[in-house]
């Protein structure tokens, strides 16, 4: 059984910057002989995390709300990787991607360590998904102080979120198909072969 | 001095809202600073808002009348919550379709349950970008660790933010001196941290579960 990879589709709208990114990050997987998962974010109704930190302190590792942000945390964790696509929020994420992963924070501990000298939450499972972070910019040409910014928002959450392996992208939705596609499959081979 | 003319939109990014979160605290705390100087303010939960249309006219009517933008929220992830990100959405959204023409300044305050202010970086930088992206005029990011104490120094930041807000001058680094430095070393922060939850979840009969694994892998 191979692999397996979860795509967590944070397009807004009808989805049009992030899909076809998503169906080239999938078709690389599966030639790599991983299995793909995706999850179009914005057709699942998750909560917002509510900040209680009930999900480390009352009810441990699982989120005090039932809701499916309980079953996208699971099926997070159970991957072996985590494809983040996003429309290039500022550098940073979209809203639809973001509830995901405020979501997943019942799948480390509470409790606090030091990695390089700064706190960080300790691990809840032994093992963690490895992390693919793809942003897409509407316009042309990308702005590269916000590609460096989403390098580091991705390389700081596989630091909190204890992923083995990290890399990012951004990619513009004006490029042709082949460079979005150069681009994109060598940032994922770059985190599955490390 | 300022003639006290102006108006101050202090927008909260957390999830327990304008009484209970850090955020809202630390946000009163330079609006009422402003408010002394003569300062009209207005204050915005952004969960609630971004919820609705109709919150979310009252966001946009509320920026665009704003002399300044005081942006406060928690840490998540290295970034913002969701909503808090959803509101930078509709706000730039509007700001992009063409109709506004002011150009409000914005300030940030940004908190984090690390002991490092550090750790806030990412998210300032976040802010940043859409501040320079949807007009507004950026003037300070100011971050805060130690999930929610406020020494004596962060309280003079204030005072020195909130004046210069008001007299429209530069904010000194001075601002930044006094909020950067942690609250204790990081290694006590592990210790007293660790602590502090052990107690939590003793209280709800679960010390002895902090580590469990719901959502194992069954090929683990």
């Amino acid at each position: 059984m191979g692999k397996k990879a979860l795509i967590l589709d944070g397009g807004l709208d009808d989805g049009a910057l992030t899909r076809g990114p998503g169906e080239i990050a999938a078709v690389a997987l599966r030639r790599a002989r991983w299995r793909v998962e995706a999850l179009v974010l914005r057709e699942i109704d998750v909560a917002p995390c509510l900040g209680c930190f009930g999900c480390w302190v009352k009810t441990p590792g699982v989120c005090v709300i039932d809701d499916a942000g309980r079953d996208v945390a699971g099926r997070m964790i159970q991957s072996d990787l985590l494809v983040y696509l996003t429309p290039l929020t500022f550098g940073g994420y979209s809203s639809e991607l973001k509830k995901a992963l405020d979501r997943s924070i019942p799948n480390i501990s509470p409790l606090f360590r030091l990695v390089r000298g700064e706190v960080h939450h300790v691990k809840r499972y032994a093992r963690n998904p490895r992390v693919v972070g793809i942003g897409v910019c509407a316009s042309a040409p990308s702005d590269p102080e916000e590609e460096e910014l989403f390098e580091t928002l991705v390389h700081r959450n596989a630091i909190n979120l204890h992923a083995p392996a990290d890399g990012a992208t951004v990619i513009c939705v004006t490029e042709d198909d082949e460079a979005k596609r150069e681009r994109i499959e060598r940032t994922i081979e770059g985190v599955i072969g490390a | 001095m300022s003639d006290g003319g102006g108006r101050v939109l202090l927008l909260v990014g957390s999830p327990k809202g304008l009484e209970k979160s850090n955020s809202a605290r630390f946000g009163r705390m330079v609006v009422d600073r402003l408010e002394r100087r003569g300062w009209a303010s207005e204050a915005v939960h952004l969960h609630a808002a971004v919820r609705t249309e109709a919150g979310r006219q009252a966001l946009l009517d509320a920026v665009d009348t704003a002399s300044v933008v005081l942006f406060a929220a928690p840490l998540y992830i290295d970034s913002l919550p969701a909503p808090a990100i959803r509101a930078l959405e509709t706000i730039a959204a509007h700001r992009r379709a063409g109709s506004v023409s002011r150009v409000p300044r914005f300030v940030t305050l940004i908190n984090c349950g690390f002991v490092e202010p550090s750790q806030n970086d990412t998210c300032q930088w976040i802010l940043r970008r859409f501040a320079e992206r949807t007009g507004f005029e950026w003037l300070a990011g100011v971050s805060l660790g130690g999930g929610g104490r406020v020494p004596k120094r962060v309280r003079e930041a204030f005072d020195i933010l909130a004046e210069s807000i008001d007299l429209e001058i530069l904010v000194p680094d001075e601002v930044e001196r006094l909020t950067r430095k942690p609250i204790m070393p990081s290694w006590l922060y592990v210790v007293v941290g660790n602590s502090m939850w052990r107690r939590w979840a003793a209280r709800s009969g679960v010390e002895e579960r902090l580590g469990d694994r719901p959502y194992e892998r069954l090929d683990s």
